[in-house]
């Protein structure tokens, strides 16, 4: 199939009612693009393997011909006089931009409900005919990479914005070791945890975007360096890791903190069925503890909201942006020049992370609050790196020092669900905006740590005990590796994707 | 503060001229109060006693501000901000031009031609502006200039600091928050010296040691104007330029010190390349934080960086030159101790003061304390610095001024206070080396005199600098230029005068037109144009004084009778007068004068 034609479909299975894009590709350039990239295919010569394709970009990452509204009613008719350095680099690569994406108000939430342009609809249904959540805060992108409309698609992923959406609309969704993709022109909620994602219908599309933006770039002042680039490769291959995979089996970690009670019978099902086939494969599987998993949650939603309130105090209409109509504060005399204008362009939930994060860095709570779950935050990255047997090279050597304590945990990759329970029923969200958190579980851990993980979904058959579930149901599974050792952990992934598991094989197992 | 040593030491030969000249004016203006009614006190005498009750008050005021000393102690700890001589911005290699450096205006030499300094928002980069998706770019080079002030302040500095964001709503902060170093300063535990010549108050004795507790890296905001009722401008040329923050302890206790630290931290400052300007052009800008206690008191609660047992402090804010740091802190301390006495109780707020005001006002108490939210920055990576560019740096760094004051007033140079410290101090260490080159073509032309003439000549030179330069660029209202005069003309000017051969009246002439472009070599001015002394014959001025001595004969009783030898100096000045111009020297018409009033 040409590249036109690829594109021309894409275009063709573009359903507003999804409400995937908030800016949708507008004609134009874009198909004397695809044509010139389509004779370099001919002729053997393309740019890269995305030359000519179209790449779905998330509305919070900066471009400069189309507006960039981060969701946000303070951005609405904002268009940014830069290129993200990812969107620089797909477009060198011969992509084209497939528009700008759907999301949470700068990527807060976990449903994609909570845009200024109204929810995301999941391209698949309950078999009750409902419209799923299509997981959030990247519900967009992975809307549109699963509904066909673009080849694959960026997201950002800072608690599991991109593995949760992907496991939520049965795409692949790829969240890098931090700091391997530049942030420059992506706008942050909260810096230290914020990472570009991937999309894509499968994870060989996902490794070649990767490919093009896994460089380091001097204008991300967090983008890894060169030189620890290069120390981490030369770990990763030298032996006894080199051979994962290729010539050896994989020790594969299963951290016991994750069968929580909360977790739905037919996710637990699946990653019970995941694991069987991989033992069957050869590798073997080993139970690990990772005990300040149970704080992780509540140290993000402390941190996240804490850098969000900082990082959205720039949004005052001053400069940029929709300012309120009329006098702008509150008519008091010693009223903020733009206190209106704050107080209507965000929405609910943004709202709400801020005064949460405005209130955990306040004097009087600041130690209870931010200092803890920074304590937490290590404590968890010491865990991660307890039980790997690739080290994390950047970690300090108090962390290196917890190693001795777990001799026997010499594991190689994680797995476990990336989310307690399938998608639900947008209609069933429920008010309080604790039940979007706990979706958040699974995937928080690994953004604390600054860890590569990606999401494939699974397709169990046969019979299951999950009454509400389908009869083949699609679950997102979760593969994390040790910091930098991000080709393994898609190499796994791609392993279990779209493996169809019969249900049967879990009981021959046993 | 202007300088005075310019205006008196322009006169310090002339001194019994302008006083016959201002007695001539009073003569008139006598004249006409003869019309005016009888009545009417003389203005003579007016002005004398207003003269008198200025002084009977000032001592009152003295006396009042002693007493309350010895009842209450003064506290205060100083914060400077000052602008770093930076290329660029903190963050953004945004480049820095030139007129904007000072806050308050442009300095002078640039002139109007400057480009787009002038031009708001001409100099801002996306992080600047704080656009979405914009991170910053720790430029390293502005470190410099910030380690050789610490290096300078004897701090501390830190092998890793950190950089975090103090939050804040107000427009001139684009971002929201300013990004400094609270948690983890670059440099810690420093000292600055006070000594008697920097001005610290005579209670304080010779030496003071206030001791600096750290210096931070910080970003400046934008500059904010408002046209009432409901207009405000916004340039953010000024946004993200490099700062740093000097934070004493709360180690001093007289109003004068305060200002004496001050003056001497811009002076360190400047000294080691650290600022390029100072107060005056709104490169250094001062906060004050000032508590009082009962003497013997030490119940009191309050602690401040580790100092405890102090009162309850105010802070006032954004103080723009010495002065108003030391009236501030003279009328703040004034408003607590009528609190206290009254009964009252000082409350925790910041204030602010206006110059020439004599009160401070309230701009905010605890109840509007802003709780700023000190988080580090997530973006920026620590700051680590290597002994090795400390130990470069510190190689570097030019001599302090109080090395400089050392030297100045040592052997080689023999300087006395009042001369050194302004020489120091003058055009940024321009006027200095100016001196020193002079200094150095003296010795060379005279490279065969001994010690003794050596160390007069360094005097004659430091005096002919300060005092007869200083006083031509006074006059004209000239700033500083090395090329106005050469030192090397200065030199061969000086040399000639202390040799003798013109006299200091001619010297005077001759630096007067070099001044006004004359480009001559000295020797060969003073030869076409017949300046050189060829001095008087001891007949000849007994000649000239005997005339002045018949013409004015109660003068002369006057010196014998009351004793007043000042008015030998009045007859030295006629002499000079009617002698041949450039040939009366008068320690020689002075002697033969003494010798004729007094000893006959």
């Amino acid at each position: 199939m040409s590249l036109l034609r690829e594109a021309e479909r894409c275009i063709a299975n573009h359903i507003p009612s999804l409400n995937a894009f908030i800016t949708p590709l507008r004609a134009g350039q874009w198909l004397d693009r695809v044509r010139e990239a389509d004779r370099r295919k001919e002729q053997g010569k393309p740019t890269s393997a995305v030359d000519g394709r179209l790449i779905a970009i998330k509305d919070n990452i900066c471009t400069r011909d189309v507006p960039t509204t981060c969701g946000s009613g303070t951005l609405d008719h904002f268009t940014s006089p830069f290129n993200a350095t990812v969107v620089e680099q797909l477009e060198a690569a011969g992509a084209v931009i497939a528009g700008k994406t759907n999301l949470d108000e700068f990527g807060m939430g976990s449903h994609s409900v909570h845009s200024h342009f109204g929810p995301v609809k999941n391209s698949r249904c309950h078999r009750s005919g409902q419209d799923l959540s299509a997981g959030g805060s990247s519900g967009g992108s992975a809307v549109a990479v699963a509904a066909d409309q673009c080849y694959v698609a960026l997201g950002t992923d800072t608690g599991g914005s991109v593995r949760l959406p992907a496991a939520y609309t049965g795409t692949v969704g790829f969240k890098p070791s931090y700091g391997l993709i530049s942030r420059w022109g992506v706008v942050a909620y909260a810096n230290s945890l914020d990472t570009v994602g991937i999309l894509g219908r499968n994870t060989a599309s996902v490794r070649d975007i990767f490919a093009i933006l896994n460089q380091h770039d001097a204008r991300d002042p967090t983008s890894l360096s060169p030189s620890s680039r290069s120390r981490i490769t030369s770990h990763i291959q030298a032996p006894p890791l080199a051979s994962r995979l290729s010539s050896s089996p994989i020790r594969i970690g299963v951290p016991i903190e994750y069968n929580i009670s909360e977790l739905s019978p037919s996710v637990r099902h699946a990653w019970l069925l995941t694991l069987s086939h991989l033992r069957e494969q050869g590798h073997t599987i080993h139970t690990v503890s990772l005990p300040a998993t149970k704080h992780a949650l509540s140290a993000y939603y402390v941190l996240a909201p804490a850098e969000a309130s900082s990082n959205l105090a720039k949004y005052d209409g001053v400069r940029y942006g929709t300012r309120t109509e009329g006098p702008d504060s509150d008519r008091r005399p010693d009223g903020y020049l733009y206190a209106n204008t704050r107080g209507n362009g965000f929405g609910p939930e943004v709202q709400r992370r801020i005064l949460l994060g405005t209130y955990s860095l306040s004097a009087d709570a600041m130690d209870n609050y931010f200092i803890q779950a920074q304590r937490v935050r290590r404590l968890v990255q010491q865990d991660f790196n307890a039980v790997f047997a690739a080290q994390h090279l950047l970690a300090t050597a108090q962390a290196q020092d917890a190693k001795g304590r777990q001799e026997l945990a010499d594991v190689d990759v994680l797995i476990c669900p990336t989310a307690p329970s399938p998608p639900p029923l947008l209609s069933k969200l429920g008010s309080s905006p604790l039940d979007a958190y706990v979706n958040d579980v699974f995937t928080v851990p690994a953004s604390l740590a600054g860890l590569p993980a990606i999401s494939v979904p699974v397709t169990v058959t046969g019979t299951t005990q999950d009454a509400d579930a389908d009869a083949a149901e699609v679950v997102g599974i979760q593969v994390l590796g040790q910091y930098g050792d991000d080709m393994l952990v898609m190499q796994v992934g791609e392993l279990l994707e779209g493996k169809k598991l019969d249900a049967s094989c879990l009981h021959q197992a046993h | 503060m202007l300088r005075p040593w310019r205006v008196s030491g322009a006169f310090r030969f002339y001194s019994y001229r302008p006083l016959i000249r201002s007695a001539q004016f009073f003569d008139s203006s006598r004249a006409l109060q003869t019309s005016v009614p009888t009545d009417r006190v003389p203005l003579r005498k007016q002005l004398k006693q207003d003269a008198k009750g200025l002084k009977a008050q000032k001592k009152l005021r003295k006396e009042a501000e002693e007493a309350s000393r010895q009842k209450w102690e003064l506290t205060v700890g100083v914060e400077i901000h000052a602008q770093l001589d930076t290329e660029t911005k903190l963050f953004s290699r945004q480049s820095i031009p030139i007129a904007d450096e000072g806050g308050f205006g442009s300095p002078p030499g640039t002139g109007a031609a400057t480009s787009t300094s002038d031009i708001p928002n001409s100099n801002v980069s996306l992080f600047d502006l704080a656009f979405p998706g914009s991170q910053p770019e720790f430029q390293a080079a502005t470190l410099l200039p910030a380690l050789r002030a610490a290096i300078a302040l004897k701090c501390q500095i830190q092998p890793v600091s950190r950089f975090d964001r103090k939050h804040y709503f107000y427009q001139d902060q684009p971002a929201g928050y300013q990004i400094t170093q609270y948690y983890e300063p670059f440099a810690r535990h420093g000292y600055v010296d006070l000594f008697d010549y920097d001005g610290i108050a005579p209670e304080d004795g010779d030496r003071v040691r206030v001791d600096i507790k750290q210096v931070q890296l910080e970003q400046d905001t934008a500059k904010s104007q408002e046209y009432p009722p409901s207009t405000q401008l916004l340039d953010f040329n000024r946004v993200s330029h490099p700062l740093i923050e000097i934070i004493t302890m709360p180690q001093i206790h007289t109003p004068a010190t305060a200002a004496a630290c001050v003056r001497k931290l811009q002076a360190i400052l400047q000294s080691c390349g650290a600022v390029t300007t100072g107060m005056e052009l709104g490169g250094l800008r001062a906060d004050v934080n000032v508590s009082i206690r009962r003497r013997g008191e030490t119940a009191e609660l309050c602690q401040y960086n580790g100092v405890s047992g102090l009162g309850q402090r105010t802070e006032i804010k954004n103080l723009s030159s010495f002065k108003a740091v030391e009236d501030a802190i003279i009328a703040e301390k004034n408003r607590q101790i009528a609190v206290l006495e009254s009964g009252g109780v000082v409350e925790g707020e910041t204030r602010g003061w206006t110059i020439g005001s004599t009160e401070t006002r309230k701009l905010r108490g605890k109840e509007g304390a802003v709780d700023y939210r000190y988080m580090p920055d997530p973006d920026i990576p620590p700051l680590r610095i290597g002994e090795d560019l400390i130990s470069q740096l510190s190689g570097d760094l030019p001599a302090s001024p109080d090395s400089l004051v050392a030297l100045l007033v040592g052997p080689e140079y023999g300087l006395p206070i009042d001369d050194a410290k302004p020489l120091i101090e003058l055009d940024d260490g321009a006027r200095l080396e100016y001196y020193q080159d002079v200094v150095d073509i003296l010795r060379e032309i005279q490279v065969d005199s001994n010690a003794q003439i050596h160390a007069t000549l360094a005097r004659m030179a430091g005096n002919w600098v300060l005092h007869e330069l200083g006083g031509l660029l006074t006059k004209t209202d000239r700033a500083w230029d090395a090329d106005i005069v050469p030192a090397q003309s200065l030199a061969h000017l000086v040399d000639q005068l202390q040799q003798k051969r013109i006299t200091g009246s001619t010297a005077k002439l001759v630096l007067a037109s070099v001044f006004d472009g004359d480009r001559r070599p000295i020797p060969q001015l003073l030869e076409e144009d017949g300046l050189l002394l060829r001095p008087l014959s001891r007949e000849e001025y007994v000649a000239l004084a005997e005339a002045a001595i018949a013409l004015n004969p109660q003068m002369v009783e006057q010196i014998r009778q009351k004793n007043q030898r000042g008015k030998l100096g009045w007859f030295v000045g006629q002499m000079m007068r009617t002698g041949e111009k450039g040939r009366v020297e008068a320690p020689k018409a002075e002697e033969i004068l003494r010798e004729l009033i007094l000893e006959k």
